[in-house]
């Protein structure tokens, strides 16, 4: 009984409030696609949201202007919106790119001055150059921010080319 | 007494209860500005919290489940002037929702599903400005009661169901509205009565983007006078477009916005002729971005466009500007991201604004003349400039602004002759050549703004910015500096406020570089390679007020120059260095800590040395620790000097303290003398001045026994040597000179001593070589010569430490043998010995 008490009394204390800014919670890990020897896998790193991404295309040999979807309810207004992409291989960091998404003089995509709590949903081509993935495992941070450096989305991607 | 169960089994149902009640339950939003802002943004709210204030001002409650709006919602809130309440799943706003917020001027809705909306749901809100209900399931604005809203200045309905473009009657009431944002909804046809009601406004924007027109019915603008209008990706084809921009005809707009977005692009086979609707308009801005397939020829093209002001053309597939109308009008244009093949030399003599930037297929710059151009932006092309800078370049004395950067190499030959009315210049990130040949900007003497940032810049000639008199920005960023040094290059930039300086690989600064810069309120040194805070050379920067020394190799700074830091500095920055956190620069350390409220992130401060402080904090540094090896240093000092004095006092009284130690009771015992002095009487003066005076006054006092005074007369001389002289004597003093020897009674003396040593084994003898003697004439007397030469003597010299030492032997040699008590007696073996043993 005394020992019932004690168990219960230490799980009363130390059980964590289930509340939406608890802490620790971390997003499931999706597959944006996998094909022929090459796997992209992504995770939120954004504490306030998870969110969908998905190539069309999946293949060692990266085709340019590649289709991508990507569907997210947006945090914050994205009267400018910036992309910021680290690749990591290895433990060190091996490029860095910083891409403007959206300028408040005549802005390029139809999303851009979007505002908080719309939806967003972009199926469309991505500016991208075709290249060769090499065989390895590659790390890399996506960080979608507007123009108060407030972060929009934020994903771990993994890239296993085999 | 209760049963401990009986305890637990109330405790353990409170305890969980407690555990399980969330946080928000009594904090659930972040105080921005106490009292005023308070965000609760994805708290999980199902309510309003109680826990706000009624003096808040601004109020975030986006992302929670409030599903409802009921009357009287925000009546706490009678200061509210920016509610937000995007995505609340809100599916009804009752009548009289707002009711209170007389103060409310934004009021946000994005995102929810609206379905009941009761027509008093805006009631009150008499000072609503701008209403965002983008996103909310509205079908018509005919249903949406917002006209009583008198003061609403911008209205978003957009991404909503509107299929209907007519503006309903209460928009006459709206009279302040200046902006209604319609794009991504359903509109298809725009009919002539659409636009009735704004037939007496003039300043009105709207924005009719992605709503897919098919049709404009001619006259549905007409005289209809807008602020803006915008219509990108409306059109699906290039017909529907020209015979929709036909439908615009009578239109008077200030900025009308054509084109399509980069992800929705419906318009294929763009034809020159879909603009020729345009002539029926006026128009005062014209924007055109992102149309594939601009036509080769754009002859014709503009020729609507001739009144136009200003032009904007971005992201087209625009090959030239060759063939443009010769009666233009354009006072501005903006040519970004086209497909230009070459740099257009344009011929437009009522250019006063030409921005050509972000043009990837422009090489190389090709001069132009532009009589009345002011502001000139060519960056971000890549391009290079073979002679920069004069007024045949450019063709223009009006030039106020020129920005030059993002390009290749600039090659500096000209000092800008013929532009001395610029007032902005920026090179940054283009690279310059031979800008630190020579007095470049030399007759810029009304530029205000030099950005030379990352341009390779090697500054090497003291005279770069002669001639910047006006000059109030200096950005000279990732350059790099003659011999690592500052050097005295600032010298005419006397009204300079804001100067960078970060990246220049910069070691140490110059003294005086900085003197003549008075006004400096900003100054940028951060990724630089200084060892030292030099304070001494920011001395002269009296009205600085932020200094960035941030990622440097800062160790420390001179303790006592600290006091001449500029005394208006707000914001210091000396993150990212490597700190020594010794003792010596405790000063530095204290300092720190004194101005921690002026350092960006102080409590972040880490020393880097010496080796066992690293990574501690700077503010952490406590001046204890110094203290201690202080005290310690102070008390090896203060002993050592303790212990030299006692050491020095002891020598210096060596002879008081033998008395006070052990002869208290000393008496001379059955002897009246200390010693008998054998002298030559050629040697009284010495015996008289010197013996006498330091052996009979000095300490111990010594009493001699001495022919002059103490023989008794009547006696003879014999007797007298006897009787008072050995007789009554300890020891005999022997002082040996030339006289000695040539003296007869002298050498009686001396041999009646040696007898009267060697009959009573009592008294030792102690000779005193007075003079240095020939050996010829001690070899006169044997006994003697064989005494010297095999026994210690006492020599006189004549120099002060030689006297010193030649005394204290001798008091030493006389203090031998006294009894220590009335009955002690000396023994005369030990004295022959002790005497013997002054070697």
């Amino acid at each position: 009984m005394t020992r019932f008490v004690i168990t219960l009394l230490v799980w009363t204390l130390i059980s964590p409030g289930n509340g939406s800014w608890g802490g620790g919670t971390s997003w499931p890990t999706h597959t944006a696609c996998r094909k022929e020897g090459l796997e992209v896998l992504y995770q939120s790193c954004d504490p306030l949201q998870d969110f969908g991404f998905s190539v069309d295309q999946c293949a060692k040999h990266l085709k340019p202007n590649l289709n991508i979807r990507v569907g997210i309810i947006l945090r914050e207004d994205i009267r400018e919106l910036y992309l910021d992409i680290v690749l990591i291989s290895k433990g060190a960091s091996v490029f860095n790119y910083s891409y403007p998404i959206c300028e408040v003089d005549l802005p390029k995509f139809s999303f851009c001055g979007r505002k908080k709590g719309e939806q967003l949903y972009y199926a469309g081509p991505m500016n991208n150059p075709g290249f060769e993935i090499y065989e390895g495992k590659y790390q890399v941070l996506l960080e979608l921010y507007n123009e108060k450096r407030t972060t929009l989305a934020c994903a771990n991607a993994t890239v296993i080319c085999s | 007494m209760t049963p401990p169960w009986r305890l637990a089994g109330t405790l353990i149902p409170a305890m969980a209860f407690l555990a399980c009640v969330r946080p928000e339950g009594w904090e659930p939003c972040v105080e921005v500005v106490p009292n005023i802002t308070y965000e609760c943004m994805e708290r999980n709210l199902y309510k309003i919290p109680s826990s706000i204030p009624s003096s808040a001002k601004n109020l975030d409650l986006s992302f929670n489940p409030l599903m409802f709006l009921a009357s009287h919602s925000f009546s706490r809130f009678p200061e509210l002037q920016v509610l937000d309440l995007s995505r609340c799943e809100i599916q009804t706003i009752e009548d009289d929702a707002y009711w209170g917020l007389n103060y409310l001027s934004t009021l946000i809705l994005t995102g929810n599903p609206i379905q009941n909306l009761a027509p008093g749901a805006f009631s009150e809100l008499f000072r609503l400005q701008k209403l965002v209900a983008v996103e909310i399931n509205l079908s018509s604005l005919e249903d949406f009661p917002i006209g009583h809203l008198r003061t609403l200045k911008e209205l978003n309905v957009a991404h909503n169901f509107i299929h209907s473009f007519k503006l309903p009657e209460y928009f006459s009431n709206l009279t302040n509205l200046e902006y209604l944002d319609l794009s991504n909804n359903k509109i298809q046809n725009i009919h002539c009565d659409d636009l009735y009601v704004l037939h007496d406004k003039s300043n009105l924007s709207l924005d009719l983007s992605l709503n897919p027109i098919a049709f404009i019915q001619p006259g549905a603008f007409n005289k209809v006078k807008l602020g803006g209008l915008t219509l990108r990706s409306n059109f699906n084809s290039t017909h529907v477009m020209k015979q929709c921009i036909q439908g615009l005809a009578g239109l008077e707009v200030q900025q009308l916005v054509l084109g399509e977005f980069k992800n929705e692009r419906c318009v294929e086979e763009f034809d020159k002729s879909a603009l020729e609707g345009l002539c029926n308009l006026t128009i005062a801005e014209f924007r055109l971005a992102f149309l594939d397939d601009f036509p080769e020829d754009t002859n014709g093209f503009f020729k609507c466009l001739v009144n136009v002001s200003a032009v904007s053309l971005a992201n087209l597939y625009l090959n030239s500007l060759e063939g443009l109308p010769r009666d233009i009008k354009w006072q501005s244009l903006k040519l970004v991201k086209s497909k230009v093949n070459q740099f257009p030399t344009l011929a437009l003599p009522s250019l006063k604004r030409y921005i050509f930037t972000t043009n990837r297929g422009a090489t190389s710059f090709a001069e132009f003349e532009l009589k009345n151009l002011e502001f000139l932006d060519l960056s971000r092309n890549g391009m290079s400039f073979k002679s920069c800078c004069s007024q045949s370049v450019f063709g223009t004395t009006s030039l106020k602004y020129l920005d030059l950067s993002f390009n290749d190499v600039i090659t500096m030959s000209v000092n800008f002759i013929g532009l001395e009315l610029l007032e902005h210049l920026d090179f940054q990130h283009s690279t310059l050549k031979q800008a630190s040949q020579f007095s470049a900007f030399l007759s810029l003497s009304k530029l205000l703004y030099l950005d030379m940032s990352y341009t390779h810049t090697q500054v090497a000639f003291h005279g770069i910015f002669s001639g910047l008199v006006s000059l109030q920005v200096l950005k000279m960023a990732g350059n790099s500096f003659k011999d690592n040094s500052l050097s005295a290059v600032f010298t005419d930039l006397t009204n300079l406020t804001f100067l960078d300086l970060s990246k220049c690989q910069l070691e140490h600064v110059s003294p005086g570089v900085f003197d003549t810069l008075l006004r400096l309120q900003f100054l940028n040194m951060s990724h630089n390679n200084f060892v030292l805070l030099d304070v001494l050379s920011f001395n002269p920067l009296q009205a600085l007020q932020i200094l960035d020394c941030s990622f440097n190799k800062i160790e420390s700074s001179e303790g006592q120059e600290l006091q001449y830091f500029p005394s208006h500095l707000t914001t210091l920055n000396l993150t990212q260095n490597p700190f020594d956190c010794s003792c010596k620069y405790q000063s530095f350390l204290q300092w720190i800590k004194d101005q921690r409220q002026l350092l960006v992130e102080a409590k972040q401060l880490e020393c880097a040395m010496p080796p066992d402080m690293r990574g501690m904090l700077v503010l952490s540094f406590r001046n204890a620790t110094c203290q201690i090896n202080k005290i310690v240093i102070i008390v090896t000092v203060v002993s050592v000097l303790v212990v030299s004095v006692i050491a020095f006092l002891v020598y210096k009284f060596y002879f008081h303290l033998m008395l006070l130690a052990g002869c208290k009771k000393y008496g001379r015992g059955e002897n009246t003398y200390d010693a008998f002095v054998i002298y030559s009487s050629q040697d009284e003066d010495w015996v008289r001045n010197e013996l006498v005076k330091n052996l009979e006054e000095g300490v111990p006092p010594f009493r001699l026994c001495l022919h002059y005074r103490d023989f008794i007369p009547g006696v003879a001389i014999a007797a007298n040597i006897i009787q008072e002289g050995f007789h009554k004597s300890r020891k005999v003093i022997v002082v040996v000179s030339r006289h000695f020897i040539q003296s007869r009674w002298c050498v009686f003396e001396y041999e009646i001593a040696q007898t009267w040593q060697f009959l009573s084994s009592h008294a030792g003898i102690i000779f005193i070589v007075l003079q240095k003697l020939e050996k010829s004439l001690l070899r006169q007397q044997v006994e003697l010569y064989r005494l010297l030469s095999r026994n210690t003597y006492l020599e006189w010299e004549d120099n002060i430490l030689g006297q010193h030492i030649f005394w204290r032997r001798l008091r030493k040699a006389l203090m031998d043998g006294k009894p220590r008590s009335p009955e002690g007696t000396a023994d005369a073996e030990n004295n022959q010995q002790e005497t013997t043993a002054l070697t």
